[in-house]
């Protein structure tokens, strides 16, 4: 403690050496700066892109870390990374493609586009918007500083206790992940909650429940499994924090605990998980793949029938996670016929996709040809699903590269490639700029091809024998050659992703200016301009149907009508609290993260109590926007 | 759908939303409080019935509490109804697979 006093002291001499002392015109030309204003907004469009950058920074983290591991692996007894350092490598590998890549990512195009899509003016809640940003940031950067500060967790993504217990995971490694995964889970479950009540408040007049467009749906359905399923995970972490920091003994089967229970808790939020990283990503296929081929999506409400119905029953699956534990005959049969179910509902969406584009006039822009790929590879996951849900079946597959192809296959073939179809379906409403269609087709054929290189080989090993986790294997027994050629089909990855940044970065420099409906959409962020104003709609949109724009714009309209007059709009203010509130947790974490001696963990929580006692005597009401500055700005752009 | 916040929970509903109603029910929650400690720290009942017997005073303030407090006999709450289902519903299948399993 007292060195930390004498730190923070110092820190503030040198700024006021620097600054030359308290100086009113530096704090008001800071507060006027474009960083202030990114740090301390609310507005959902500026959250959803910070969740984006944030996202795809950890993307190219996770990235390298797999390349590394891919590297390792090229051919037998390699010693490039061995042992330990591999073992963290394949743990925040995991960790960080989940939580801190698949999920902001999603996140961001969330908040980027399900307020214009149901027609309103912000999510309902903007203060926790941006606190549950700030706190995935905060907890992802908690669980990344591992690396410099005494060493990345190494006990793989699910962690599973008693590997994870103090015994066979001493120094600080799994602490990092405990705390890091609690805060930014916070994070996550605020967002996932105001996602909810977003959609069931805030819809625009005429916008019922069945027409609201497939992502929307698709994306409250996995808000609603983040709020079912986050509690397992924030209980199992506590437990799990309790037994590794204060002596608690809850997964010690030799003190009178059960190792069984995390990885039921574990599992019980673990399951749905992969369901809220892939269902938004199928809200985004049916999107796309229904405005490119100019058809209305094929049977809407089977799709949403379906969501729902894959959503319940991702909670009642998590055992087959356990086949091998040997938890008996009986629960293995009921979860693995649970699971087996769980094809009806995604068979009815794979078809119903076909059939939208089945008859339509199918235009192949970057964003369809990634939904087109999706469909094959996705099935290719979904088929190695149904095997490993045979128990019998799944005693050979389990823990070998087999299940390494699977989740592969789908996490990448589905959400990765969502994302990027997301990506380039709503850049130009995101940022008013079209990306490059070129380079968008470079993206997205190397990547294609060498996905396909790298995971469909590991099918192979895994049938062969080779288990996941390891970090070298024997030579002469079969294995050369496909890890070989899994190792260069990454090399297609990496020039698709590095084709993406490219595209980004000269999009930024001379990208043409988006129109407000570059793609003829069908939903309502397309009737506004490109980016959508602060505002978002001067007037509140009328909706009379499904796909409301694309029915005013057959019936000859050139705006949505709309549903109220003109008049002054409530804006909430800018605040630097949750920023300050996720400081505070990001202090704590890090303090409880140094043993013995919990000062500054309880530091940051007192600041983390400051920031709640400042929000809730907090007197802002917000401001207004008049009609008049609405209609000079509208003047600007028409001329 | 309710754009206006103000025009949600706040529908008037008669002759339920007393404030005596509000304080009969909380004496009533702190009776059953007070009971189900007494159950614990006294012998009054076998020792068998008493998580029993907890449980059943339990529930029955879960209840009041949803009705009186958090106004789950008005109108228009759905939505909190089919959230607070599925929710229990999800609870008690992963705690019976935990357990049973």
């Amino acid at each position: 403690m007292g060195t930390l006093i004498v730190l923070i002291v110092f820190a503030l001499f040198i700024t006021a050496i620097l600054t030359g002392g308290y100086n009113k015109e530096a704090i008001e030309k800071f507060k006027k700066s474009k960083a202030w204003d990114w740090l301390t907004t609310v507005d959902h469009k500026k959250i959803g892109i910070m969740y984006f950058i944030s996202g795809f920074f950890f993307f190219l983290i996770g990235g390298i870390e797999a390349i590394f591991m891919r590297m390792q692996l090229i051919v037998p007894h390699n010693d490039l990374f061995v042992g330990d350092t591999f073992n963290q490598l394949l743990t925040m590998h995991g960790t960080t493609m989940i939580f801190l890549a698949a999920m902001p990512l999603l996140f961001g195009l969330m908040n980027a586009v399900i307020p214009l899509q149901i027609g309103a003016r912000d999510v309902a809640f903007p203060f926790l918007n941006a606190l549950g940003f700030w706190l995935f940031t905060a907890g992802g950067l908690l669980l990344n500083l591992s690396w410099i500060f005494g060493g990345a967790p190494d006990a793989g993504w699910t962690s599973y206790t008693t590997l994870a217990l103090n015994d066979y995971s001493p120094g600080p490694g799994i602490d990092y992940y405990v705390l890091g995964l609690q805060i930014s889970g916070i994070g996550t479950l605020i967002g996932g909650l105001n996602f909810i009540v977003t959609v069931i408040n805030m819809r625009a007049p005429g916008m019922t429940f069945l027409r609201m467009p497939m992502f929307t749906w698709t994306s409250f359905i996995a808000s609603a499994l983040i709020l079912f399923a986050f509690p397992a995970l924030t209980v199992g972490l506590l437990l799990l924090m309790f037994d590794r920091l204060f002596g608690a003994n809850f997964f010690d089967h030799a003190m009178g605990g059960s190792s069984v229970i995390w990885e039921h808790l574990f599992w019980i939020f673990g399951h749905p998980e992969v369901y809220i990283v892939i269902l938004p990503a199928f809200g985004i296929m049916s999107e796309v793949i229904s405005t490119f081929s100019k058809k209305r999506l094929f049977g809407y409400t089977s799709m949403v029938f379906a969501t729902v119905v894959i959503g319940f029953l991702g909670f009642m699956v998590w055992v087959h996670h356990m086949f091998t534990v040997g938890l008996g005959p009986w629960s293995n049969s009921v979860f693995a016929v649970a699971t087996m179910t769980i094809a009806v509902p995604t068979g009815i969406k794979v078809f119903n996709w076909l059939f939208t584009m089945w008859g339509g006039q199918i235009r192949f822009k970057t964003a369809m040809l990634f939904a087109v790929g999706f469909i094959p590879t996705f099935v290719m996951g979904g088929m190695t699903g149904v095997m490993l849900a045979l128990p019998p079946a799944d005693f050979q597959y389990q823990d070998s590269y087999f299940v390494v192809a699977h989740f592969h296959y789908v996490l990448v073939g589905g959400t990765v490639m969502g994302i990027f179809a997301g990506a380039y379906y709503w850049w130009p409403k995101m940022f008013g700029k079209m990306l490059n269609e070129t380079l968008g087709k470079i993206h997205f054929w190397t990547f294609l091809i060498g996905f396909h290189l790298t995971f469909f080989p590991q099918h192979f090993l895994g049938l062969f024998g080779m288990p996941r986790r390891v970090f070298t294997y024997q030579a002469n027994v079969g294995l050369e050659q496909l890890n070989m050629l899994s190792t260069i089909g990454t090399i297609g990855m990496v020039i698709g992703t590095l084709a993406f940044v490219f595209n980004i970065v000269i999009t930024f420099k001379k990208g043409a200016k988006a129109p407000a409906d570059p793609w003829d959409g069908r939903t309502l962020e397309w009737s506004i301009s490109s980016p959508a104003p602060e505002y978002n709609f001067a007037q509140l949109p009328l909706v009379r149907g499904y796909d409301a724009w694309f029915m005013e714009k057959q019936a000859g309209n050139k705006e949505m009508p709309a549903a109220e007059p003109l008049g002054s709009i409530h804006m909430p203010s800018p605040s630097f609290i949750p920023l300050l509130m996720s400081i505070g947790f990001f202090v704590s974490g890090f303090g409880f993260v140094a043993r013995g001696d919990y000062s500054m963990g309880i530091l940051g929580l007192i600041i983390v109590f400051i920031a709640m006692f400042m929000r809730s005597f907090d007197q802002d009401h917000g401001y207004h926007i008049e009609p008049h500055e609405i209609e000079e700005a509208n003047k600007g752009v028409k001329a | 759908m309710a754009q206006q916040p103000n025009t949600s929970n706040h529908a008037p509903s008669g002759s339920s939303e007393s404030a005596t109603k509000h304080v009969l029910s909380f004496l009533l929650m702190i009776a059953l409080t007070v009971v189900a400690f007494a159950l614990v720290m006294y012998d009054i009942v076998p020792t068998n019935m008493i998580l029993p017997l907890i449980l059943v005073l339990a529930t029955i303030q879960v209840f009041l509490q949803l009705f009186t407090f958090m106004h789950l006999n008005q109108k228009g709450t759905a939505f909190y109804t089919i959230f607070m289902v599925t929710g229990i519903l999800i609870a008690v299948v992963s705690a019976v697979g935990i357990i049973l399993m």
